[in-house]
């Protein structure tokens, strides 16, 4: 953990979580209007991102977007959970899609915890406000699981690590989400040896419009562009925009973790009760029926459970670990369980259903299976609650 | 809700206990203050006890305790209850006047206890009866388990004054007696998982411990995964103490036990089939309680045609 860490270095007050969801939620209901999508849901990934930063730019002049950052970045203080608070009501509201609006999680936390003080001032509030976008390059082609093995070179502009004012990026990522649509981008880059692994890498806050960067989106299964290949060609990247330590890349990457196994997480949570809710208005009655739904309910409830422990012990302790790797195999399989649930309650819906319903369906479905292979495989998962958890030693 | 510190040291004292009880752990329990704890801290005793209960693979009729005072009733060593037939939480009794008959679980209390009660009628509008342990005849203490923690028994006696009960306190003997099998299920849980960890350490084949093999290593892996969210989900009643939420954990209970023993049996290989390993005694006794208060199965079709016919799902717990 980094000393300033974002989520608990500012004065966090006792607040009154409960009356705050209140005042969320009176305030949602009474700007529904102003909020909701201009489209039939679906729509395209440009009108969900359009939705996105439309409704962020709403609450970030009524107050909301600010609520549990840190003064210093533009925020209103108070602690975290506020925000998880926000992005939870948005998802089940459907006003953004929790995977595209939980990315301020992982991605503003690195800029408060690693970023100059003056670029993170001038940089938060422009993602919190929904001016900019931003993307996390991480993953390479030949780095999915093995993130370590990155090979994205990031080499000092004259040879002089030290003197140095630029440095320049080669290589390739994968799998950046919202890539094409990003002004910035944190990027990983190896800056040791070759075979330095996690001892050398370090990142860097790159402007997307830098000369050199070529984006090219790629298909999801599902027909969505939501993630990109990104290309780095010579990029020249200012040395000041270097985030943390050189070849300290690895405690930025990790550093995500606690958002992005926290936060992010009770906004899916909430969007899948959300799509329960959907689901069970529209399922027939029966006990093979009640016997489906009960089932991916209690899945959904144990994981509600389980996420709600690990924000208050997160809260209590300002840290979480590998623990969490439970959390992510619990959301990963409800929500496989869920649209599993929606396609044998929904017959036709999901296989041959034209409308825009059968399309929303049909589309998060299709999703639903990447949810065992992002943000670490279902097997990275077991693999670390084997060694971490139960302390098994290595493995082989 | 208690200290940590006298968490902790009732905790060791429940444990000490149960470890140094022999076969009469009821009375060890009731020497550590099992009922005073009961009275005054019930969540703290309930999750202890049973858990250690459960870990401990220790047979106590305690239960008995649970649902007696959740019923409003001052619990007593010999004052025992019969519980709702196997995977039903319909009260057990039925009164024909002046009869009173019915059928369900029990301890092994309510042999010999100075007075059982019945709750008869419907969980809407519950009564009670309290009979001499005479009408209360044991119709099997054979099953699964060897211990024969719960038995079916037939009530037949004569209904004198049968008490109207609040239909919440039957709700909430139902949910206190839900979270008290689940945690006993959770505490069998850990320990299945413990067997299965150390034998796949010290097992070596192919030179070394088959802990070191992924496919092993994954089976534990998820059933530790399976132990957390029931632990999760008994936090959750805990800190909202629902009909609901007791219904659910419980029904994790269920489902989890299920995962745990499948794969723990799997790691230990052939010694987990042998009445020499401990790993059988937990395994059967989970597949008892599934049965006591209401099994996954019946839990979760009931929950889902809550769900479909209010078309409503609720969240249940917030941050």
């Amino acid at each position: 953990m980094p000393p300033n860490n974002a989520g608990t270095a500012e004065s966090t007050p006792a607040i009154d979580l409960a009356a705050y969801r209140a005042e969320l939620n009176a305030w949602l209901d009474a700007n529904h209007e102003r909020l909701a999508p201009r489209y039939d849901p679906p729509g395209t990934i440009d009108d969900q991102v359009a939705q996105m930063q439309r409704v962020k730019s709403i609450l970030f002049e009524a107050g909301w977007m600010q609520r549990g950052w840190p003064e210093r970045v533009g925020g209103s203080g108070g602690p975290p959970m506020l925000r998880t608070e926000l992005g939870a009501a948005l998802a089940a509201r459907d006003l953004a899609d929790p995977g595209l609006f939980s990315l301020i999680e992982v991605l503003a936390p690195t800029l408060i915890d690693f970023a100059p003080p003056e670029l993170a001032a001038d940089a938060v509030p422009r993602l919190l406000s929904g001016a900019e976008l931003w993307c996390q390059g991480f993953s390479e082609p030949d780095s999915g699981s093995d993130l370590a093995s990155l090979r994205c070179r990031a080499a000092p502009e004259g040879g002089n690590a030290d003197t140095a004012t630029n440095w320049i990026i080669n290589g390739q990522k994968v799998w950046t989400s919202l890539a094409q649509f990003s002004d910035r981008c944190v990027l990983l880059t190896r800056t040791g040896p070759a075979d330095s692994r996690h001892r050398g890498i370090t990142a860097f806050f790159v402007d997307m419009d830098s000369p050199g960067i070529t984006v090219a989106p790629l298909e999801m299964l599902n027909g969505v562009l939501e993630f990109a290949e990104v290309f780095f060609e010579d990029v020249v990247v200012p040395a000041e925009r270097m985030l943390g330590e050189l070849n300290g890349g690895w405690a930025v990457a990790m550093d995500i973790l606690p958002y992005e196994r926290s936060s992010c997480f009770w906004q899916r949570i909430a969007f899948l009760y959300g799509r329960l809710q959907r689901l069970v208005e529209l399922a027939p009655d029966g006990d093979r029926f009640a016997e489906i739904v009960g089932e991916a309910y209690i899945q959904l409830h144990a994981l509600r459970a389980r996420s709600r422990a690990t924000q208050h012990r997160l809260a209590a302790t300002g840290t979480i670990g590998a623990e969490t790797s439970i959390d992510k195999v619990l959301v990963a399989t409800a929500e496989q369980t869920i649209y599993d649930a929606v396609r044998r309650l929904l017959p036709g819906v999901i296989e041959i259903d034209g409308s825009a319903s059968g399309e929303l369906w049909r589309n998060e479905y299709l999703y639903s299976r990447a949810s065992t292979i992002y943000g670490g495989t279902a097997e990275v998962q077991r693999n670390i609650i084997a060694r971490r958890l139960l302390d098994l030693g290595s493995e082989g | 809700m208690i200290e940590a510190s006298e968490r902790a040291a009732m905790l060791e004292s429940v444990r000490g206990a149960i470890a140094s009880a022999g076969d009469d752990v009821g009375t060890a329990l009731a020497e550590v203050g099992w009922l005073e704890m009961l009275d005054a801290e019930p969540d703290d005793a309930i999750e202890i006890v049973f858990s250690a209960i459960g870990a401990a693979n220790a047979t106590a009729s305690v239960l008995d305790d649970v649902v007696v005072s959740a019923l409003g009733r001052e619990p007593r060593a010999d004052l025992a209850v019969v519980l709702p037939s196997f995977a039903s939480w319909q009260p057990p009794g039925r009164i024909e006047a002046p009869e009173v008959a019915g059928q369900g679980l029990a301890t092994a209390r309510a042999n010999g206890a100075a007075e059982v009660l019945v709750v008869c009628g419907t969980a809407s509008e519950p009564s009670l009866v309290g009979l001499p342990s005479s009408a209360i005849s044991v119709e099997s203490a054979r099953g699964v388990d060897p211990s024969a923690a719960v038995r079916v028994v037939r009530v037949h006696g004569s209904a004198s004054n049968p008490a109207p009960v609040d239909p919440g306190a039957w709700s909430a003997a139902v949910g206190r007696g839900r979270r008290a099998v689940a945690y006993e299920i959770a505490g069998a849980c850990r320990a299945m998982l413990d067997l299965a960890r150390n034998h796949a350490l010290e097992r070596v084949q192919f030179d070394r411990p088959i802990a070191r093999f992924q496919a092993v290593r994954h089976r534990l892996a998820e059933a530790l995964v399976a132990v957390e969210s029931l632990e999760a989900a008994l936090a959750a009643a805990r800190d909202v103490p629902t009909a609901e939420t007791a219904a659910l954990a419980k029904a994790v209970a269920g489902r989890s036990a299920h995962t745990v023993a499948r794969h723990c049996q799997q790691v230990l290989g052939g010694i987990g089939f042998t009445t020499e390993h401990a790993f059988h005694r937990y395994l059967k006794r989970t597949i008892a309680l599934e049965g006591v208060f209401g099994s996954a199965d019946e839990i979760v079709v009931d929950v889902g045609r809550r769900l479909l016919s209010e078309r409503r799902v609720p969240t249940l717990v917030e941050l």
